[in-house]
């Protein structure tokens, strides 16, 4: 088994070059089929075949063109991502704070907190417009509304399923509220929280995108990658659009990465999902 | 004149809610330094008597009263052995150990100071940087009673701590906390499934019957102090060994 482990790691590459190979295959069967049914010549077939399905040089060389508006789009979907996803977090901490605060509260607030996270945000995005414009702000708030939930519903589980045994270790130690939650709580709730993290990291670059979508706004410079998307596909520039889905990807990937790395660091040294155990 | 009982039960009854009663009219005396042991079928309420001292659960009816204190202010003299070693899984042993003095507000370099000196009694100075799942159960155990003996309690109340573990690793701990007690002496109540393990530690065994738990007999241990090792191979040992045993039997075959 062990053997295994180690030596798949160029599968993801064989794999690859086989999807490469069956991408110019269908590119190149579009390319016959036009000329055929069509009566085109191979050009214009080609061009045909440029807009429905770019090949993957087709994609790098569409990236390197467009490098300086992709990376300035870049930018702005990370800054907006990153806005989003810290609000999420921490606003998503408070109201998970709030909730495991005492079951009352919980079962009077909870259902309000499924009621936001089951609207729709492209439904709330006119409204957000309204509040705060056009912009940064607006993006913020929809990759807010799409992250914070995954950060509220895993740290509310977790610092209220404490162990109840640790929790009357603290009471026999006479600990104050505050030294329960602090010491005890938000620790225990640690690994809960971080699994919230990693979903909310996942969706904020996404939500950034979406956000751009609907309530971006090009004015100076600060047109992001979703922006990008749209102006791209007005222009016909297929091979930009599919360049734009490459780079929004990598964007994820190093997003993702980043709270994974933190989720490591957390958790390393003493969490079961982390240390190997010697049975 | 006989000094004035340390911890006093009188009367005492308890029931969670509405429901039965799991203990009954519980009279007892304890006097400062003294190892009592509560054995008695499961059921009989050992370790709600734990929760009782500790002020974990509220006494239903009559009175219990530890060093002229209700339970719940008498916390700051008590410390608790659970049944599992009961660690912070994200602390090194050290920062287990010193957790109540933190709790508690001790400065920084007290608590650390307390707590080596505390890990280094149990023999663990070696695992000191090391985090729970790294430790044995045995070793585990001694974590969680260094941490109780940090705040030098004046009562230890134990919980089966040794439930767990295999005999000779209990033998060896049981034989541990009686050397820390002739250094830092406390008044200890133990829970435990095992008479021989009462019968090694304590000074008096309390015997309990189960629904509702209610004592049955007292057996007094007469062996001094300090003890040994050798003492499980004497006659007077097993004696008591066998009276603990008998006792033991009959609450059983009653209920």
């Amino acid at each position: 088994m062990k053997a295994n482990v180690h030596s798949v790691w160029y599968m993801p590459l064989v794999s690859g070059i086989l999807i490469f190979l069956l991408w110019y295959g269908i590119g190149h069967y579009m390319v016959i089929d036009q000329m055929a049914t069509d009566n085109l010549s191979r050009t214009e077939a080609d061009n045909v075949r440029k807009i429905m399905l770019p090949y993957p040089h087709e994609i790098w060389e569409a990236l390197l063109e467009e490098s300086d508006a992709l990376l300035s789009a870049t930018r702005s979907t990370f800054t907006a991502a990153t806005i989003g996803f810290l609000f999420s977090v921490s606003v998503g901490y408070l109201i998970a704070m709030f909730l495991a605060s005492s079951i009352l509260v919980k079962q009077a607030m909870y259902p309000w907190v499924l009621v936001l996270q089951m609207t729709p945000v492209v439904i709330l995005a006119p409204i957000f417009v309204i509040w705060l414009g056009q912009g940064l702000p607006s993006i913020t708030a929809v990759t807010f509304m799409i992250g914070f939930f995954p950060v509220v519903a895993n740290t509310t589980m977790g610092l209220v399923s404490t162990d109840k045994q640790l929790i009357d270790l603290f009471r026999i130690c006479n600990a104050s509220k505050s030294q329960e939650i602090l010491l005890l709580r938000v620790p225990y709730s640690m690994p809960y929280f971080l699994t919230g993290l990693k979903i909310a990291g996942t969706l904020a670059p996404i939500g950034a995108i979406a956000g751009d979508i609907f309530v971006g706004s090009s004015s100076s410079g600060a047109a992001g990658l979703g922006f990008m998307t749209i102006v791209f596909n007005s222009q016909l520039k297929i091979p930009a659009l599919f360049a734009t889905a490459l780079v929004a990807c990598v964007l994820g990937f190093v997003f993702v990465g980043c709270v994974n790395l933190l989720h490591w660091w957390a958790l390393h040294n003493w969490h079961d999902s982390m240390v190997k155990k010697e049975d | 004149m006989l000094p004035r009982p340390f911890v006093r039960f009188d009367a005492l009854q308890k029931r969670y809610g509405k429901g039965p009663l799991v203990l009954d009219s519980l009279d007892l005396s304890v006097r400062e330094g003294e190892f009592v042991s509560l054995i008695g079928p499961s059921g009989c309420g050992k370790s709600t008597l734990l929760k009782l001292l500790a002020g974990l659960s509220p006494v239903s009816a009559g009175d219990l009263v530890i060093d002229g204190m209700k339970p719940v202010d008498a916390r700051e003299e008590m410390f608790y052995v659970f049944q599992e070693a009961n660690l912070l899984p994200w602390s090194r042993v050290l920062e287990n150990v010193e957790l109540p003095l933190r709790i508690r507000g001790d400065a920084r370099d007290r608590r650390r100071e307390r707590a080596r000196e505390m890990v280094e009694l149990v023999g663990l100075k070696e695992a000191e940087r090391q985090f729970p799942w790294q430790l044995s159960g045995g070793m585990r155990m001694r974590v969680s009673i260094a941490r109780a003996l940090s705040v030098r309690p004046k009562i230890l109340l134990l919980d089966e701590p040794f439930g767990a573990l295999d005999e000779m690793t209990r033998d060896g701990l049981n034989e541990d906390l009686l050397e820390i007690r002739e250094r830092d002496p406390f008044t200890a109540f133990f829970v435990t499934h095992s008479v021989a393990e009462a019968v090694f530690l304590s000074t008096r065994i309390v015997v309990l019957s189960a629904n509702p738990g209610r004592i049955a007999d007292v057996i007094e241990v007469p062996f001094a102090f300090p003890r040994k090792a050798e003492l499980r191979e004497s006659p007077e040992y097993l004696e008591v060994l066998a009276v603990a045993t008998r006792a033991l039997r009959d609450v059983i075959s009653e209920s």
